[in-house]
């Protein structure tokens, strides 16, 4: 199940992974993302954390832990192609 | 008399910043335009993350004022290398900065003034705020022709850039801040943001570059003090309070707590450089000696502003081979920076016999190794 910040992250959690990432109106309040600037791999984080960042037209919006945890695996994808926060957000954004 | 104003100025201040939420009652927005008196780039962008952490705009919002000297700020995601001319910087005592909110590459000093709009991430609005400056300037001089771009741009007579502008949003603050071309050293400016180096791959977002001009070309009778006063004004009439600047000192720690460790993280290595997205460089240079030309390959992979991957490819035997896999050896791992280099070839030439043909070959190596950083 996937459940919502008030911020417009989103989290779904299997088997103790938990995948995040920001909802269509966050996507779309933002506009065309052209960085995306992620944690480490490794990385610990406390509940509402800044982790990270998404650069669009010129803004910086921060990323904000939904939960506490460690970071096991990160989007590698968005390195090259960070438009696909915008394209799809839900899955391989 | 000076003095005794901005020490009551900077006291209502923390008062103000103290209030908690319910407590400040006026009959009026109750917004905020406060003026730095440091010219010290670190400071300010200091200010502008002490505010952002600690200020409550729920009910009021504020416009920050500062000028810096002689400085290059880069945008969060950018890479120096790739967006202006360290070395000229260094040789010229130019400060390198990185924000903490996106965009391009600009220049700094004391001829341009910068604005910041601070208010909820609901009342973010970035065209509003640039509005504002445009009535200021016209009110001020109705002939000038200035206008907002679709891309957050104030442009002078359709051509000339005259402010840019970048923004941070965080969980339940936004800032939109703006730079503004008063009379601003437009020499050093387009020598400082021209990059000296070549073969770097990244995807940092990169600047688009412009023409600019200063509105001092276009009106020599205005000041940056005007413009400042202007806009002020305006944002006064906007928000129904009185025009009234208070004046802040980035160092008062009383003021301000926290604020001298923020200025301190913004001047480190390990923000300015460190925060560089991973590129490459893939670049060769020739080496003159003696009577031959030498070509040189270097590939680099650089990590949080450390090279992570080095090759040199070198002609066979020019230098012992061990030597030069002792060079890529200590040059993984350190930082890309000229200074760190230095320190490290110097230290490897110890090692070596007292051999001045040795020494001059290994001294012209690495000089063009530190010129690629």
């Amino acid at each position: 199940a996937r459940k919502f910040t008030d911020k417009h992250e989103w989290i779904s959690v299997e088997n103790g992974i938990g995948t995040v990432g920001i909802s269509n109106f966050a996507q779309e309040a933002l506009g065309d993302v052209v960085y995306c600037s992620l944690p480490e791999i490794g990385t610990k984080l406390s509940k509402h954390d800044e982790f990270g960042a998404l650069e669009s037209v010129k803004a910086a919006s921060e990323l904000y832990s939904p939960l506490s945890g460690e970071v096991t695996e990160v989007n590698a994808a968005l390195a090259d192609n960070p438009g696909l926060v915008n394209k799809s957000c839900y899955q391989d954004g | 008399m000076v003095l005794q104003s901005s020490l009551k100025n900077c006291l209502q201040l923390s008062c103000i910043l103290r209030t908690p939420k319910a407590g400040f009652r006026s009959t009026t927005s109750g917004s905020l335009i406060i003026q730095s008196i440091s010219n010290d780039v670190y400071q300010n962008l200091a200010v502008e993350d002490w505010i952002h952490d600690h200020m409550n705009l729920e009910n009021r919002q504020v416009l920050f004022l500062w000028r810096n000297s002689p400085a290059v700020v880069i945008g969060r995601h950018q890479n120096p290398w790739q967006e202006c001319n360290l070395k000229l910087m260094r040789q010229k005592n130019i400060k390198l900065a990185r924000r903490r909110s996106g965009g391009g590459t600009v220049y700094h000093d004391l001829g341009n003034i910068n604005l910041t709009f601070f208010t909820t991430r609901k009342k973010y609005e970035r065209m509003e705020n640039l509005k504002l400056v445009v009535k200021a300037l016209k009110a001020l001089r109705p002939q000038l022709d200035v206008h907002v771009t679709d891309r957050y741009d104030i442009l002078l007579d359709r051509q000339y850039k005259i402010s840019g502008t970048a923004a941070k949003l965080g969980r339940t603050t936004a800032y939109h801040h703006c730079t503004l071309l008063c009379n601003a050293d437009k020499f050093v400016l387009s020598s400082v943001l021209k990059s000296p180096y070549k073969g770097l791959k990244s995807n940092a977002t990169p600047s688009v570059p412009a023409s600019v001009k200063n509105l001092f070309e276009e009106d020599p009778s205005l000041t940056w003090k005007m413009l400042l006063d202007a806009i002020a004004e305006e944002y006064a009439t906007q928000h129904q309070i009185d025009h009234h600047i208070t004046l802040i000192n980035p160092a008062d720690e009383t003021a301000l707590p926290g604020i001298n460790n923020k200025a301190k993280e913004l001047q480190s290595w390990e923000w300015v450089y460190g925060k560089t997205p991973k590129f490459s460089v893939s670049t060769c240079f020739n080496m003159v000696h003696k009577d031959s030309v030498l070509d040189v390959k270097v590939d680099m992979d650089v990590k949080h502003g450390r090279i992570e991957v080095c090759h040199i490819n070198l002609p066979e035997q020019w230098l012992p081979p061990a030597l030069c896999s002792e060079l890529v050896k200590s040059l993984t791992g350190s930082k890309f920076c000229p200074n760190e280099t230095t320190t490290l070839a110097t230290t490897l030439l110890r090692v070596c016999p007292q051999d001045d043909e040795l020494h001059s070959r290994w001294n012209l190596l690495c000089e063009n190794m530190v010129m690629l950083m």
